[in-house]
């Protein structure tokens, strides 16, 4: 939804005097805000610092753009549904009508622990407004830039991407379908796209920048471009010896979901009686997460040597790692070029 | 490849008991013979500018772990003198630096002051703690050129 034509010079006059008066801003918000109590006056922030007050209904002045808080984003993560981000609002941009992701400023510091490994983790506004600024229009990135509210803190604002999670348009695609049909039929596709999503992480090393929390839920399938998309690049480590090694193990982890539609879950496969549980061993398994399957040609058999030793990189057996992703994007290419002659004469 | 032999000792170390290993390691092999010299060299791995809210915090980090290298590398030059190495053929060193690899931060030290052993400690790192976050004294070893390396354990 857009301003009308009519209404834009007064709002232009209004930007240009920062001035905006709850009438013009009441006006402004109309198409969004249908019922409003007479009288209302909105809440206005130009100070972003204290985000548990800014709500649904609020205004957030930025750079001389009002933007009207919706709602606060909400993730799943670590088995907590939902978990509400109060510091990430959906807003309307009232200049354009467009809907934007405005990330506040949350500096948090934490051990994060993975495998029972401890790192020193830390969210920064100023490293995700760098790569923003870095990556533009990239298609395989969110996209979007920062500007600083009153009190110099680095807001970002940010394009919303329609449509699902990566592992969520795994899960539907493959559905009700036996693995090797997803195999031969879709994976290609998704193979393709993964690619992708690895060459803009080595864009990003290229540039000294690590992602920080490579993970299957910040790939999102765009509906409207068909292209994957990082998103959420605001977690940072103190890295020690490998700067990207966290990057590489979070690409490892989406490849083993991707190639196996899912997490291959020992308990899962267990429940299913799936007889080659019994040929596993500890060196099959994931480096780091001891019950996912890595060696997934073992349960399942069409899965071509050339694709299983690649995820094998990423098992408990490897002797050696991907140090960097120049070395898995080679190895996944030249899985791809054989790949795709083999996938093409097994479409059933 | 042949290559030029000086008795110039680095030791590159930091705060563990792998790098204390180290030291102690060449204390006791080479206290006491004339003709070595060693430098006990700490790289104070820059850190991103991400991760301090305010510059305030980054100076105040930098004085508090300045002062701390300083009383580790004296310790290290004490035990090296302990041994029976003379003050004047000990010498310590730290460097601020970005280090996206600490491997190449202390080979390139390694490179620019011309020392033909370099000695380092190994942590013992589990493998998937080397596949995390890789490990120096690996890499280290993978990597070096022109010069020996002693990794203590």
């Amino acid at each position: 939804m857009h301003l009308t034509d009519a209404f834009r010079p007064k709002y232009w006059n209004a930007c240009m005097s920062e001035d905006f008066s709850q009438e013009l801003l009441h006006q402004l918000a109309l198409p969004w805000l249908t019922s409003q109590r007479p009288g209302h006056r909105f809440n206005i922030f130009t100070d972003t610092g204290d985000f548990y007050r800014i709500e649904y209904g609020d205004i957030v002045i930025l750079n001389n753009v009002p933007y009207l808080v919706r709602h606060n984003a909400k993730e799943g993560r670590f088995g907590l549904d939902d978990e509400v981000k109060f510091w990430v609002k959906r807003a309307i941009d009232l200049k354009t009508g467009k809907t934007k992701v405005i990330k506040l400023v949350f500096y948090e510091k934490f051990l994060a622990r993975v495998g029972g490994i401890e790192f020193e983790c830390f969210r920064s506004p100023r490293k995700e407004a760098r790569i923003l600024n870095l990556v533009g229009d990239h298609a395989n990135f969110m996209h979007g830039f920062s500007v600083p509210d009153d009190k110099g803190n680095i807001v970002r604002i940010i394009d919303l991407i329609y449509g699902k999670t990566l592992a969520d348009h795994v899960r539907d695609t493959a559905s009700g379908m036996d693995h090797e049909t997803y195999f031969y039929r879709h994976f290609p596709e998704i193979l393709e796209n993964f690619i992708e999503c690895v060459e803009a992480i080595r864009f990003l090393h290229e540039h000294g920048e690590k992602h920080g929390d490579v993970r299957r839920d910040h790939i999102l399938a765009d509906r409207d471009t068909g292209r994957c998309r990082w998103i959420d690049f605001d977690y940072n480590f103190r890295h020690r010896e490998n700067m990207y090694g966290y990057d590489m193990f979070g690409l490892g982890n989406v490849f083993m979901y991707l190639v196996g539609r899912g997490d291959v879950l020992i308990a899962d496969i267990k429940k299913a009686n799936v007889s080659a549980v019994s040929q596993l061993s500890d060196e099959d398994m994931n480096i780091v997460f001891n019950n996912r399957v890595a060696n997934l040609k073992k349960i399942y058999p069409h899965i071509p040597e050339s694709l299983n030793r690649i995820l094998m990189h990423f098992s408990r057996g490897a002797n050696i790692f991907y140090d960097n992703t120049i070395q898995l994007l080679d190895d996944l290419r030249e899985f791809r070029s054989d790949f795709f002659r083999e996938a093409r004469r097994n479409v059933k | 490849m042949k290559h030029d032999i000086n008795r110039n000792i680095l030791i590159a170390a930091d705060e563990s008991d792998n790098s204390k290993r180290a030291v102690q390691y060449v204390a006791n092999l080479l206290g006491g013979v004339k003709g070595f010299k060693v430098t006990v060299l700490h790289v104070i791995r820059e850190p991103e500018e991400d991760f301090f809210p305010a510059e305030a915090e980054k100076e105040k980090w930098y004085q508090d772990y300045g002062r701390k290298a300083d009383l580790m590398l004296e310790e290290y030059r004490r035990m090296l003198v302990d041994a029976g190495f003379d003050s004047e053929d000990v010498s310590t060193r730290s460097t601020v630096r970005y280090c996206p690899s600490m491997a190449e931060c202390i080979l390139a030290e390694r490179d620019n002051l011309e020392y033909g052993t370099l000695v380092v400690g190994r942590k013992g790192l589990t493998h998937k703690e080397e596949f995390l976050f890789g490990s120096i004294s690996g890499k280290i070893v993978r990597t070096a050129r022109n010069c020996t390396i002693w990794v203590v354990e």
